[in-house]
């Protein structure tokens, strides 16, 4: 409770570094569309990059889970160096920017990774998968109960996953405040379609403790899409796998499964929503070692490079099913971050 | 993004081109198409989008079952498989429901001299115990196979194929299996 006051009264709220080039047209805070975030470490910047040419808004979002870094990656990579020349697009790199204040609570990764980007030594930051309980600032329930729904988990924590609380309470904990901020600014902007980018563990299999072979993650390489969304998200993964060479599986939300962003955004706004999973040896629990940076397999380059990828399919394949899409200069195709390196794109 | 319509473009022209050249002789299926899915991944889905690229006259519905359709109006029916958990719990039934409702269908087709098609649009990512069971309960009905060619890195599907003599036909992307409805339906 004294650090919770301390951050009151200083303001020493977590601040990500993010250095916007010519095509972020506006900066925001999460708190413009839902005011009780204002001041408090559960606020977070909403970047604006509009043409002024008329065409759909897409959000989207990064920093969901901080740990999940090509996510808050690929996002970074989006407000310093594309520029929209149709349409509209709002990014919000750390979307849990409180999880990214503390570090993994698994320990995996440093909370801060030293790379060499454009301008010299930056840091990318490592974060956790759900909000700081010192935020939360009450405790963990033994279950998590989903506030619309009778759905459940048994892992009371899951309390502090945003990507559990939607579409949020307004007079609710921290996190299911910041689950309905977000989609006050998705119904306020009038968002079109929205990405929400995840990575998962590795589909790698592996040797249990007790000797048995286990499947890796079989959410990597995963696109979900709500229900109205999910012949876009059809078209945008066979051009990937045709033209990138990455095969990627196509998911349809859950309906029993509630909370989650794919579908209560899509549900509770009208915007087509999707969720991208990228494989991050970081979430494997078995690995010994891990280099959530220079995996040999999946290097950070390959996931925020396939991130960058799926937002350009998905402008193409929402062209193709709605008529109209964003349109996009100095977006890096999955070739480009491969053969440059991700960090060559950051300021 | 552009050159995606383009490319789609060209396929289309490039499949009426052998359209009008081909003839209805030979051809190891006919139209008009039953999808489904089997086992509720988007399988069928993505089978449709490659399907409207040939211009496949096809009726995509992805509970389709006996109780709603007369499968005799159809020459072909084809079962998508794919067991999703997401794509389940969407649909709001079990795995064997789904399995009684596919089952259904190809012993209706069967029956009405439908030619059945078990297909795996999605490869490895579609292997598991869900799945492989489904694609055993319906083997026997099967007049034909197409699957992503990593679905059968262990011969799972061309052992079925060759037990019962039905052809098989693997693709590499999933685009690709254009080329095999190109062929089978002298598209």
């Amino acid at each position: 409770m004294a650090l919770f006051l301390t951050s009151i009264l200083f303001g020493s709220f977590f601040r990500p570094d993010v250095r916007p080039g010519y095509g972020v047209t506006d900066i925001g805070w999460l708190s413009d569309y839902f005011s009780p975030l204002r001041n408090t470490n559960m606020d977070t910047p909403v970047y604006f990059m509009d043409s002024g040419v008329d065409g759909p808004t897409f959000l989207l979002m990064g920093g969901t889970h901080a740990r999940e870094i090509s996510a808050s990656t690929a996002a970074i990579v989006f407000i310093e160096n594309v520029a929209v020349t149709r349409g509209r697009v709002i990014v919000v790199p750390f979307s849990n920017i409180s999880a990214a204040s503390i570090a993994d609570e698994t320990g995996k990764a440093p909370h801060f990774i030293p790379i060499e980007g454009r301008s010299g030594t930056r840091f990318l930051v490592y974060g956790d998968r759900r909000t700081d309980p010192l935020d939360q600032s009450i405790p963990d329930p033994e279950i998590f109960k989903h506030a619309q729904s009778d759905f459940t988990l048994d892992d009371g924590a899951e309390s502090r996953n945003l990507n559990r609380q939607y579409p949020g309470v307004a007079d609710g904990n921290p996190t299911q405040q910041l689950a309905y901020a977000i989609i006050q600014l998705a119904k306020t902007e009038n968002v079109d379609f929205n990405l929400d980018m995840h990575e998962s563990g590795t589909p790698d299999s592996y040797i249990d403790s007790k000797g048995n072979e286990r499947s890796g993650s079989s959410l990597a390489y995963t696109l979900v899409c709500h229900p109205d969304a999910l012949e876009i998200g059809a078209v945008a993964i066979m051009e990937i796998e045709a033209f990138h060479g990455v095969s990627m599986k196509l998911e349809e939300s859950n309906k029993a499964f509630r909370g989650l962003s794919h579908l209560e955004i899509g549900d509770a706004t009208g915007s087509l929503s999707f969720l991208s999973e990228t494989p991050n040896p970081g979430q494997d629990s078995w690995r010994d070692r891990y280099d959530v940076i220079n995996d040999p397999d999946y290097p950070l380059s390959h996931r925020a490079g396939l991130q960058l990828q799926i937002i350009r399919s998905l402008f193409g394949a929402y062209e193709m099913m709605i008529g109209e899409t964003i349109e996009v200069e100095n977006l890096p195709s999955y070739e480009e971050v491969m053969q440059n390196g991700i960090f060559s794109y950051l300021n | 993004m552009k050159r995606l319509l383009i490319v789609l473009l060209i396929i289309g022209v490039v499949s009426v081109g052998f359209a009008a050249d081909g003839t209805e002789q030979g051809c190891i299926l006919e139209e008009p198409v039953a999808v489904t899915s089997a086992g509720q991944s988007p399988g069928a889905l993505q089978f449709t989008i490659v399907a409207k690229m040939i211009k496949l006259e096809y009726t995509f519905e992805k509970l389709l079952s006996v109780e709603t359709v007369d499968i005799s109006q159809f020459k072909t029916l084809v079962l998508v498989v794919g067991a999703s958990g997401k794509g389940l719990g969407a649909a709001n039934i079990d795995i064997e429901a789904e399995i009684l409702r596919v089952k259904s269908l190809a012993e209706a087709a069967e029956e009405s001299g439908v030619k059945v098609v078990i297909c795996n649009l999605e490869g490895e990512s579609r292997r598991g115990p869900s799945s492989d069971r489904i694609v055993t309960e319906l083997a026997p009905f099967a007049d034909a196979y197409f699957v992503k060619a990593d679905a059968d890195l262990d011969g799972f599907f061309t052992s079925f194929s060759e037990e019962a003599g039905v052809p098989l036909a693997t693709f590499e992307k999933t685009v690709d299996l254009k080329d095999v409805l190109a062929e089978y339906f002298c598209k």
